[in-house]
């Protein structure tokens, strides 16, 4: 054996367990849930039948799911933009305080350490009972809206929701990546007689583009799958007005007419959709930084 | 100087695997000799985990009965939260790793005979004592396929006391609803609590109207809806007495759970609830001394159309390949057990469903069931789940005004269409 295969041999045996559980538990369901689509399962008859590329068809038709595309569409959008430029400007407050770091970083991060679902319940309670309470008793009557109910406000509780539970985790990166920034590289403009913020826009921000890179790619990819927060908040609801792609697929596959083939064919549509923006996303920012 | 390294860590690592591989078979070993001991495992799942305390308690009875004829049965009893129960039991049944008994909806019964996860219990002891018209609804192909558990007689929720202060009787027809709404509002009551947050309780008002619509009227529609050869906008009349609940209801109904509707109904915020007799838990326990009754939603101006609806929700049902099918029969031979079912039925406050049920039923049950003595009920009407959901959502928009009748009906076609076609 030449050392170039021994060397590979034994890199092999390294990752063998990450390898063995990826292939089992994330490439074997990829493909079997492709083969499901092609199928009239209910998940849980015994048999099925074969039914070719019929579902897909379906989904042409299907105006509820083209809907909550849409929908996840708008969502992604608000995100990409408020879910970068929050955490950012979070990171950069806290990096630019003298003191009391540490004590900022947790009370921003701490969000992301609690499951979603119990924060959009808790969510749920502060729009359902406080922001009322506070509209009553406190005559803030700005608050007074159906923050549920009415379906543009049911959006903004979600983002708000969504955002509160995300920023944490999207400003831990940036923070990290402007701790890599040279500080003489900053000297070296402030001599030259830049101000603070033109030092940002063209020292800093060029620095940390990686971390944009990663940030939004984050973003883009969770926020395409986003469940939980409408789940627990607004159920998909009123009627089917903040409806996901994700939740419009559990609905498809658990309950009513229990289609778990037409279903797995829905979720094989969002991962090609995922992947084109993702592949266009890479094509983009590729071209500035030389990838991730 | 890499490869060195590698080639250094190479022996301890392999060691180190080596021992996890020992350990982990010495496991299994011992968790297998572990089983040859006599315990038998019995995994029951059931979908109402706020009887949490009463069924563990039935199911330790149930262990002793087992240790009496000499048997060691554990039960492990799970109920996973309503919500997500069904997803978690279609896992479950998909995934070889089904429970021995579990709870469905009777509305899914077909469903889940047709796929084989229903065991024929026609020639168990228990057979024989289910009343009547609630064995019906639980048998297929003149097979019982599973044990009836939660059977209701119900209709809307009205607050007694209320109703007595302003001198008012149960309307029967939808004028008299009218009025009663006029009456209470002149009294500076609220009419109806509205609670739409969670989709299935603005579902109730259209289970009451079709049902009532269809048992009195309009006979052959729901056999025709499922050959496709009728509409939703013969029945448009049930949108008269939605319209009145509508209009005469609480604000903020979509911020309001159905558990804390339940609680407001109890303190008086307002005089009538559409709501089955299941929440009477939350409702006593939030105001013990609350004065409640049930009375049947008219539709229409015909009396006859104002109808209790019977129906029974939850059932138990056996799995067929159960690897201790004898004793999970048993269980459900326990369930209407001579002796001790009657106190269980009671702590749950379920409704009498077997000759074994001799206890006292709180007022307003009695109430709803003069309505089923009076030949006012209907058997509930089995709608495909997928549009019982969509009714629900559809009420939702409906009330925060996103959607008109003509889109609900047309919407509710194409729903009832598609379900026939995945039914085929």
């Amino acid at each position: 054996m030449s050392k170039k295969t021994k060397e590979n041999i034994s890199l092999l045996i390294f990752i063998t367990p990450a390898l063995i559980v990826f292939l089992i538990f994330k490439l074997f369901p990829t493909f079997s849930g492709i083969f499901y689509a092609l199928t009239d399962w209910n998940g849980f008859n015994k048999s099925f039948n074969f039914v070719g590329l019929e579902n897909f068809l379906e989904i042409f038709s299907d105006t509820n799911f083209w809907k909550s595309i849409i929908f996840t569409i708008k969502f992604v959008l608000v995100m990409a933009i408020f879910g970068n430029l929050i955490p950012l400007f979070l990171a950069v407050a806290i990096e630019s305080r003298p003191k009391g770091k540490g004590l900022f970083r947790t009370i921003f991060y701490m969000p992301n350490m609690i499951s979603m679902i119990i924060g959009g319940y808790m969510w749920g309670f502060i729009f359902t009972k406080v922001l009322y309470y506070l509209a009553d008793n406190f005559g803030m009557k700005f608050l007074d809206h159906s923050w549920i109910g009415d379906p543009n406000y049911a959006f903004f509780a979600i983002v708000i929701v969504a955002l509160w539970g995300a920023s944490g985790y999207v400003m831990l990166i940036y923070i990290a990546a402007l701790k890599g920034v040279p500080v003489h590289l900053i000297e070296a403009a402030s001599l030259d007689g830049a101000t603070k913020i033109q030092s940002f826009f063209y020292v800093t921000l060029p620095m940390i583009r990686h971390a944009i890179t990663i940030c939004l790619f984050w973003i883009l990819s969770t926020s395409f799958q986003v469940f939980d927060v409408i789940y627990s908040l607004t159920g998909g609801g009123p009627g089917r007005a903040t409806e996901s792609v994700a939740i419009n697929i559990y609905e498809e596959a658990f309950r009513g007419n229990i289609r778990y083939g037409y279903a797995t064919a829905k979720s094989t549509v969002l991962f090609l959709i995922v992947l084109m923006i993702t592949i266009i996303q890479l094509k983009l920012t590729d071209r500035k930084d030389n990838g991730i | 100087m890499k490869k060195k390294i590698v080639n250094k860590l190479y022996v301890p690592i392999s060691v180190l695997l080596a021992c996890m591989i020992a350990l982990l078979v010495s496991v299994t070993c011992q968790a297998k000799s572990a089983e040859q001991s006599e315990e038998i495992d019995l995994n029951i799942m059931m979908s109402f985990p706020q009887y949490m305390d009463q069924w563990q308690k039935y199911c330790s009875q149930f262990e002793k009965k087992m240790a009496e004829e000499g048997l060691n049965v554990k039960v492990n009893l799970e109920m996973p939260s309503s919500d997500q129960y069904d997803s978690v039991l279609q896992t479950r049944l998909s995934g070889d790793d089904a429970p021995d008994l579990f709870t469905i909806q009777r509305n899914n019964i077909d469903v889940y005979y047709k796929a084989g996860y229903l065991a024929d219990l026609s020639d168990q002891e228990l057979a024989g004592k289910i009343f009547d018209n609630v064995k019906k609804t639980v048998t297929i192909d003149g097979k019982l396929v599973a044990v009836p558990i939660e059977s209701t007689a119900w209709g809307v929720l009205y607050n007694k006391d209320i109703f007595d202060k302003c001198g008012l009787q149960v309307p029967n027809t939808l004028d008299e609803l009218k009025n009663v709404c006029k009456v209470l509002k002149e009294n500076g009551y609220t009419p109806f609590l509205l609670a739409f947050q969670e989709q299935w309780v603005p579902q109730l008002m259209t289970a009451l109207t079709i049902g009532g619509l269809v048992s009195c009227e309009k006979t052959d529609w729901l056999e025709k809806m499922y050959k496709d050869e009728e509409t939703y906008a013969t029945i448009s009349e049930i949108f008269d007495p939605i319209d009145v609940i509508l209009a005469n209801g609480t604000d903020r109904a979509m911020e309001e759970g159905s558990e804390s509707g339940s609680a407001d109904f109890a303190n008086g915020k307002a005089a009538m609830y559409v709501q089955g007799t299941w929440a009477a838990q939350t409702i006593m326990g939030t105001n013990p001394n609350m004065n409640m009754g049930v009375f049947a939603l008219p539709i229409n101006n015909n009396e006859k159309c104002a109808q209790v609806n019977l129906s029974t929700s939850t059932i138990l049902g056996v799995y067929p390949e159960s690897k201790h099918l004898e004793i999970a029969k048993k269980f459900a031979n326990y369930v209407l057990d001579d002796k001790d079912s009657s106190a269980l039925f009671q702590s749950c406050s379920f409704n009498p469903i077997a000759t074994v049920h001799k206890f006292d039923t709180s007022p307003w049950v009695k109430e709803a069931y003069q309505y089923v003595e009076n030949g006012r009920a209907y058997q509930d009407l089995v709608l495909p789940s997928s549009v019982t959901d969509e009714q629900g959502k559809l009420l939702q928009s409906y009330y925060v005004k996103s959607i008109t009748k003509e889109e609900i009906i047309k919407t509710l076609d194409k729903k009832f269409q598609e379900a026939n076609k995945v039914r085929k």
